[in-house]
């Protein structure tokens, strides 16, 4: 049947792009469904950062093989990525903030991450001079962490999902999910056509709670607004991601590709909802965290100001799994780290819908969990 | 015209990419920013947006008039990390 495919995916971020090129390449006909434009939803608004240093072992497990994906996927899928492994460097201004993060390296290095390490204000004055050492302890530093660019990873898989004879459908929203005997039997779009699959899969990240709820599953993740700025390109200045923790914090790098700055803050209260919305008060208070770390930047000009979401879950990890309608499943609450996740998450994904084995690095992320533990590195 | 022609001149982006990207299956300027980068340097797209526009309802047979607008965003123009992080609340 024309309007037939092995596997029709809701979304068409970094999420839905893998698991849909893992799918394709593992030989499966699928259909690939987005509301806008392909990264339109919270991938083409992140800041384009892949770190390992995360708290929990199947994170960083996850993240080393995400790593090993971006770092060949410029061959893989036969286009230019940008990746760059230019490092994460955690930075601690107290003594509360060094203990946690000396023992976090000792979980990431016994998780088999051998890169990350410890380095104290002098050393970080010696590799980064640029970097503002005053009331620095020092930070936790992994060199083979890194960047990539998200649109073209995103473009990447949905190119090679149509060559492997799938199909992307843009600008085409899900309205329904067809249902019968209890078991997920295909999509209906809001234009009324229906297409047919016994499996479906809900990357819909931010707006994965309206999807679930299309098939009558509850999906516990709330969006929450984060804001982000970029300047203009300028000369490569070889520093690695900055990550200030404090209150008054923000992350931000450089692109090696085109030399822009791009960084956020997380907002304290967070701000739920979906809105993409940007304010004056993040335009002025990112611009003082930046330079508060890297003083010589002032005269780099900012071009633009946007908003996109996270998706969290109550635990901070994300959900893989089936769901209790037959043939429907969820890949999604990668609670801001769906970029970096999505290499790695997209292929085990799609091994356990294929295989129905979950393996290692998906224990943590069912469905029906207790959701008691925290990422602490979020 | 030529094939090297600049489109959008902050990114270096030829005519011949934008019509790529049109072929790949680009049907709004949003996409083909997203695929070139036109519209995403210096000047936001002031350039180069309605030449894009005009060359999108020319390949795809439809009137610039039914074009979808790109997202504007702040600032209006490249403003310093310095100018920004002392001006006042």
């Amino acid at each position: 049947m024309a309007n037939t495919s092995d596997v029709i995916i809701i979304g068409g971020g970094i999420i839905g792009a893998a698991t849909g090129y893992y799918l394709a390449k593992a030989g499966l006909k699928v259909r690939l469904f987005e509301r806008g434009y392909l990264c339109s939803g919270s991938t083409g608004r992140c800041i384009g950062g892949v770190r390992q240093q995360f708290t929990s072992e199947s994170s960083i497990k996850l993240m080393m093989r995400s790593v090993e994906l971006f770092s060949e996927m410029g061959r893989e899928l036969g286009t230019e990525v940008h990746w760059h492994p230019g490092g994460y460097l955690f930075l601690a201004h107290d003594e509360s903030k060094k203990r946690a993060f000396l023992s976090n390296i000792a979980v990431q290095q016994s998780a088999g991450l051998k890169d990350v390490r410890w380095v104290d204000a002098a050393e970080v004055r010696e590799l980064f001079s640029l970097v503002e050492t005053r009331g620095l302890l020092g930070g936790s530093y992994c060199p083979s962490d890194g960047q990539a660019y998200p649109f073209a990873v995103v473009g990447g898989y949905a190119g090679k999902i149509r060559e492997l004879g799938g199909s992307v459908h843009a600008f085409t929203e899900v309205a329904g999910i067809l249902q019968e005997g209890g078991r997920a039997k295909g999509i209906k779009t809001a234009a009324g056509q229906e297409h047919y699959s016994n499996i479906v899969i809900n990357c819909a990240g931010p707006w994965a709670r309206d999807v679930g709820r299309l098939g009558g599953i509850e999906v516990p993740v709330e969006p929450e607004r984060h804001e982000a700025l970029i300047t203009e390109g300028v000369e490569y200045l070889g520093m690695p991601m900055l990550v200030d923790y404090r209150t008054d914090g923000g992350y931000f790098q450089q692109f090696r590709h085109n030399g822009q700055f791009i960084g956020c803050y997380t907002p304290q209260p967070n701000v739920p909802g979906t809105s993409s919305e940007s304010t004056y008060g993040f335009l002025r208070e990112m611009p003082r965290r930046m330079l508060k770390l890297v003083p010589a930047l002032g005269e780099v000009k900012v071009i633009r100001q946007w908003a996109g979401s996270y998706e969290m879950t109550p635990d901070g990890n994300p959900i893989v799994d089936r769901t209790g309608l037959g043939g429907l499943y969820v890949v999604a609450g990668m609670c801001g780290h769906g970029f970096m996740l999505g290499p790695a998450v997209g292929e085990a994904a799609a091994e356990f819908i294929r295989t129905g084995s979950r393996g290692g690095l998906l224990a943590d992320f069912a469905l029906e969990r207790a959701f008691s533990s925290r990422e602490a590195m979020k | 015209m030529a094939k090297d022609l600049i489109i959008c001149r902050c990114e270096d982006v030829t005519e011949a990419e934008v019509l790529q990207a049109i072929e790949q299956g680009a049907a709004t300027a949003d996409e083909v920013k997203r695929l070139t980068r036109a519209g995403m340097g210096h000047c936001q797209g002031r350039t180069c947006r309605r030449l894009i526009n005009q060359m999108l309802a020319r390949q795809l047979g439809q009137n610039v008039s039914d074009q979808r607008t790109v997202t504007q965003r702040p600032p209006l123009q490249p403003v310093s990390l310095k100018v920004l992080a002392e001006s006042e609340s």
